[in-house]
């Protein structure tokens, strides 16, 4: 769009419109309430005009125009509906149509698919370019996570795009031209043999069921039905705020944290905990380690430290990391993902407490992700003695045991979650969105090193610079006055006396390819280097739209759903998380020697692989 | 099977990244440097030059995929490829394929087990008039039979050297026979880059690549676009079936278009130029740089060009990889970048958005080849020629079923039986004209003329006599755009597949009229939402059929 602040005067099925040069002629329409189709097009990718769907018929012009791609300019005369417009975009529904094979009722997408709402909406009534009977693609299913049905693909190339523009990952390629076309792994791999980092992006803006999340429902019916069994599941935060969705909701209606409680108890689980415990429980480990290295840095002027510290909680960041900067790695925090916490603690402290044999516990995590898939099969993510984490189910699987087991969610009444592991505070809760992991550090480092009040400091303790959905943000607090070591702390620190006067940079990042520039921003020695510690999400958003949640997602779906979390986190009695009772509970009971202790290494923190691009 | 070993690979590439800028822009050069040292790019090779890069190692492969000489796969140590044109076929190309495979036992499309041979067809090389052409490695044999491959292939496999000599076409007296070297430059340098534009625009010189747009408008536009650098371009692509004027030029008047494209660097203030050859020319590479060397020496390259203080201006040399829509100017200029070669929405047109962004003149061969012989003999000496619309000369090349096949230098206007007449051809029921995206004229309508009011073309003419079967016609033009359409959008991805199976009912007797009237909107949906010219035109045989030969179905 243009710098100058230029508009432009057109007109658009006799409406005039008025925009800022640059504008497309779609959105153009768009903002004088004009709907015109799209397939290819996604707010989030960069316009490339392949299916043609949304052409335009312009005054002057010989064909037609596609309005994803052409920006308005001044006395355009355009007609978005003319008889030639409705033929031709018939025309390429029903040639996508001659090319799509799959039945709509067993589709992963029957309820929201792009092309099927376009066969309707364009009145799309036969097949007049033949019906594709046999599908030429097997389903590539045999990955662990993402399962793709090239047969339904119709070559928009999100995925594709998503991967590269979005994530910098580039595990998606174009194989061969013309109608041999294919989206492809390099070399037509599978998935997980590439640089795939299982971040999901392809699936979430994929418009048909070409791609989907491998499912594990069955897996998780056969544990409930084994009385043998004791099975329980985590809930993550960024579910509650967007599985309404799957039931009908608009993006941003409802939260259902508590009704998601009383689903999973009917569906089955033996016990329903709430992530957000480890979530706060990750916050004073990762914290410590924070302020572990700064002192090793700072004060005993350690050169072999590595800062920025990294966050880790992100499995797609993760993966992203140790493919395309190995190097970087001794940044990361060495504290698991609150997930794997969890996991490691339900083995142990929850077994040994209540008398399990963590061989029968199948414990599943209710998670917004795919990644978290690979996370709880990596193969050192076996600290308990036992697999850590058993099964990973996305938000749209637990909707649809939810559907299975006849419920509507929505209407379901709201419970508490289980003891131990249900107080939740509100920092563990923002852990949902881009940003929430900072922001809830800085709360809790803000009152353990001053005493004071994170209110005292932040309106509310809503640290609003580190929010938001910028690409990378970075935000300074400066600790003017420093006060007693807490308890739990005291076995690495005396005093804070060496954090005096001393501003905490931070920096947060989210999408892979924000993360990449970061990364590239701190080999340069550029702003991002000066930062303390830094928040890295694997997907655009943060978690709340992750791979594994509803689809559709967009910006407008994103802001939604960040609000509901934002919303939750002012609703809860303890904000923080080193207030969670449980948490200060699980420290008291069984890690005795506080964080970053022998054992709290033991189960709660791991190692990292270098793996980088060149795959054999 | 041989796959060479990573360290080899290694020692091979780290060579490589002497000789080529290691920037996105040098993938095709790399990957034809790997596959003529290893007979194709490996997987290691295609992950080490993204490393080496800084692209994926999905998009190298997306890269190697899109391109027909690019293999990702091991093939034969002698790549043989068929012409499968029209006019190939017509001259029995089939009987050769059938007769290969016999020799070789193994079908089209598949590779000997001792990896010594693989058989391919590929799109029109370039010299219909000697048709049928084969392809091996980078040399053309023209004029083909049955013996004389089977002659070849038996020389190849005990290790003989086999020969064979640049194809010569036959051609009338051509006026770039009688322009001396270099004049017309030298009268541009006389010139303001505005009077030569101007020089150019009262010519009436219009693109002879297919389009017709009025040449020095199009220069206007590059000049007076903003951009700190401007590119100017050489489409020697002649991918269009039945086409091979170009190739015609660069044998004997090579000097003729980079007299050309210097002229046109001085005039829209450009100083580079990229001289974009198809894969199938690259046998001319020796040759053509030799031309460069000595008008750099001669200083009608390079910098100050004769003595002119602030013109400099030179040209490399890029090759293609197989791919008849590179010759579409924004595929060619994604193809230059490093890209699969898919057309780019238009606007914006390159001439302010090209390549790299910046401001481009893309013309074809044959137009940089008159801008000299303009500039020496001046505008009026070729507007007189002509009609209202269509002034000057223009080459044509002019194939198919008809006694003396070549390339003829013509003024625009003449009639079809004019060139009936002119080659000798017997008995023609229809001439195809500007390839297979251009018209087929039924015999009825002969006095039809050539010119940008009635018939444009970019050159290529084919004959097809009584004898020719209307509907093996129209599945050979089908099957060529369903095999050289980029595919990234809906209408030609799909809709060719669509009429090529209606044209086989067709044929069947087995299309309904409710089905026909369908086809029939979709081709008028491929020509209004196609990205490019090749998804707008694909439909044009079609349409012809229905309207033009209903009565010879
Ligand atoms: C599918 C397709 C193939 C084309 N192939 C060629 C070609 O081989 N050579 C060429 O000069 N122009 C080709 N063109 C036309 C170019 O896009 C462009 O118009 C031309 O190079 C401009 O040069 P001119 O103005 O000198 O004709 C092709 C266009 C399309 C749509
Ligand atoms: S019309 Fe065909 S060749 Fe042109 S951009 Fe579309 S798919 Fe590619
Ligand atoms: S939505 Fe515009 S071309 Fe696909």
């Amino acid at each position: 769009m243009s710098e100058d602040g230029k508009m432009v005067t057109a007109t658009i099925d006799n409406i005039e419109v008025n925009v800022p040069e640059g504008t497309t002629i779609l959105n153009a329409a768009k903002s004088v309430g004009i709907k015109i189709p799209t397939l290819c097009h996604h707010d989030d990718l960069k316009p490339k005009g392949l299916c043609r769907i949304c052409v335009v018929e312009i005054e002057g012009y010989r064909n037609l125009q596609t309005s994803c791609t052409l920006p308005l300019s001044e006395g355009m005369v355009i007609n978005t509906n003319s008889h030639q417009v409705r033929r031709a975009r018939r025309d390429l529904v029903d040639l996508e149509l001659s090319n799509h094979t799959g039945t709509c009722y067993t589709c992963n997408r029957s309820r929201n698919c792009t092309l099927r709402e376009l066969a309707d909406e364009c009145g799309v009534t036969e097949f007049r370019f033949g019906e594709k009977q046999k599908a030429d693609h097997e389903i590539e299913d045999s990955g662990l996570f993402i399962v793709r049905d090239m047969n339904k693909c119709i070559q928009c190339r999100n995925c594709e795009r998503a991967c590269k523009e979005l994530q910098a990952v580039g595990a998606y390629g174009i194989k061969d031209r013309s109608n041999k076309i294919k989206i492809a792994a390099f070399a037509d791999k599978e998935l997980e043999e590439t640089v795939c980092i299982n971040c999901g992006q392809c699936i979430t803006h994929c418009p048909t069921g070409a791609l989907s999340v491998k499912d594990e429902t069955e897996k998780v019916w056969d544990a409930i039905e084994n009385p043998k069994k004791h099975v329980v599941i985590q809930t993550a935060p960024a579910p509650r705020s967007a599985i309404g969705e799957c039931f009908g909701n608009d993006p941003g209606e409802e939260a259902m944290t508590f009704q998601l409680a009383t689903a999973l108890r009917r569906c089955g689980f033996d016990k329903v905990f709430d992530t957000t415990f480890t979530a706060d429980l990750t916050i004073i480990e990762e914290a410590t380690e924070l302020l572990i290295r700064l002192k090793k840095a700072l004060v005993d002027k350690d050169e072999s430290i590595a800062l920025p510290q990294f966050t880790s909680c992100s499995p797609g960041w993760i993966k992203y990391l140790e493919h395309f900067k190995p190097e970087m790695i001794p940044n990361v925090s060495s504290a698991k993902s609150p997930q794997q916490m969890f996991g490691a603690v339900i083995k142990t402290y929850y077994a040994q407490k209540n008398n399990i044999n963590p061989d029968d516990i199948v414990s599943v995590a209710l998670m917004p992700c795919v990644a978290k898939k690979f996370e709880c099969s990596r193969p050192e993510m076996t600290d308990s003695g036992y697999k850590d984490v058993d099964i990973v189910l996305t938000t749209e699987e637990a909707a649809q045991m939810i559907k299975e087991a006849g419920m509507d969610l929505r209407k379901v009444p709201k419970s508490e979650y289980d003891a131990p592991f249900g107080a939740s505070t509100g920092s563990g809760v923002i852990f949902g969105a881009t940003g929430g992991v900072m922001e809830a550090a800085l709360r809790t480092a803000i009152e353990l090193i001053t005493g004071l009040k994170a209110e005292d400091l932040f309106e509310h303790a809503n640290i609003t610079p580190v929010r938001g959905f910028e690409g990378s943000r970075i935000a300074e607090v400066t600790i003017d006055k420093v006060g007693a070591v807490p308890e739990i702390l005291k076995a690495h620190f005396n005093d804070w006396e060496w954090l005096k006067g001393a501003t905490l940079k931070v920096g947060v990042a989210h999408g892979t390819a924000n993360a990449n520039k970061v990364l590239a921003d701190i080999e340069a020695g550029g702003p991002f280097s000066e930062c303390h510690f830094i928040e890295f999400m694997g997907c655009p958003g943060g978690c709340l739209a992750g791979g594994g949640m509803p689809r559709p997602v967009n910006m407008d779906v994103r802001e939604a759903r960040a609000k509901i979390l934002y919303d939750e986190d002012m609703h809860y009695e303890y904000r923080k998380s080193h207030e969670n009772p449980e948490v200060a509970h699980l420290y008291q009971e069984f890690f005795t020697e506080g964080p970053c202790s022998h054992k709290a290494h033991d189960l709660l923190h791991t190692h990292y692989t270098a793996r980088g691009v060149i795959i054999d | 099977m041989y796959i060479p070993n990573h360290d080899d690979i290694n020692k091979f590439l780290s060579e490589a990244e002497q000789q080529h800028a290691m920037e996105r822009k040098s993938i095709i050069p790399l990957l034809q440097a790997t596959q003529r040292k290893y007979g194709f790019v490996p997987e290691y090779a295609m992950q080490k030059i993204g490393v080496m890069l800084g692209i994926s190692s999905a998009e190298v492969y997306g890269v190697a995929t899109f391109y027909s000489f690019i293999e990702v796969e091991p093939k034969g140590k002698y790549h043989i490829a068929l012409s499968i044109d029209m006019p190939s076929k017509m001259a029995g190309v089939d009987d050769v394929a059938k007769r290969l495979e016999k020799d070789l036992g193994i079908k089209m499309g598949e590779t000997t087990y001792d990896l010594m041979f693989s058989l391919e067809w590929t799109g029109c090389v370039g010299i219909s008039d000697m048709s049928p052409a084969m392809i091996i490695n980078e040399k053309i044999f023209p004029s083909i039979t049955p013996e004389k491959a089977s002659e070849i292939v038996k020389k190849l496999r005990h290790g003989e050297p086999v020969e064979t000599e640049i194809p010569q076409s036959f051609t009338n007296d051509l006026s770039f026979d009688q322009v001396e070297k270099n004049s017309g430059l030298k009268n541009a340098l006389e010139l303001s880059p505005e009077e030569v534009r101007n020089l150019v625009k009262d010519s009436g010189l219009r693109g002879h690549g297919g389009a017709g747009f009025p040449t020095g408008m199009k220069w206007d536009f590059c000049a007076n676009a903003e951009g700190d650098k401007k590119y100017v371009v050489c489409n020697a692509d002649e991918g269009e079936p039945g086409c091979f004027k170009d190739m015609l030029i660069f044998s004997r008047f090579a000097d003729k278009v980079i007299e050309g494209m210097t002229v046109a660097g001085y005039a829209v203030g450009a100083d580079e130029g990229i001289l974009y050859l198809r894969w199938e020319y690259a046998f001319m590479k020796e040759k053509l740089e030799e031309i460069l060397e000595e008008k750099r020496a001669a200083n009608m390259l390079g910098n100050k060009i004769c003595g002119k203080d602030d013109f400099n201006f030179d040209i490399r040399l890029y090759f293609g990889a197989g791919a008849y829509v590179c010759g579409e100017e924004t595929a060619l200029i994604e193809s230059i970048e490093g890209h699969r070669g898919e057309p780019r929405n238009k606007p914006p047109f390159p001439v302010t958005d090209g390549l790299f962004g910046k401001p481009t003149n893309v013309n074809n061969v044959e137009t940089f080849a008159w801008v000299p012989c303009i500039l020496a003999k001046g505008s009026e000496w070729y507007n007189s020629a002509g009609t209202e619309n269509s002034k000057g000369y223009k080459l044509f090349s002019i194939s198919g079923d008809c006694n003396k096949p070549g390339v003829f230098e013509l003024a625009w206007g003449m009639s079809l039986n004019d060139i009936v007449e002119l080659v000798d051809a017997k008995d023609p029921k229809a001439i195809q004209i500007g390839g297979y995206s251009g018209q087929l004229v039924p015999k009825k309508d002969f006095d039809r003329v050539l010119s940008y009011e009635d018939l444009a073309t970019g050159g290529s003419v084919i004959i097809f006599d009584k004898s020719r079967n209307l509907y093996d016609i129209a599945e050979n033009y089908l099957e060529f755009f369903i095999e050289e359409s980029c595919g990234q959008c809906t209408p030609c991805r799909w809709g060719n597949t669509a009429l090529l199976n209606h044209v086989e009912k067709m044929r069947q007797g087995k299309a309904t009229r409710k089905e026909t009237k369908d086809i029939e909107t979709l081709s008028e949906t491929m020509v209004l939402t196609s990205k490019c010219g090749l998804g707008q035109t694909s439909p044009n045989i079609v349409k012809n059929l229905m309207n033009d030969f209903a009565d010879q179905l």
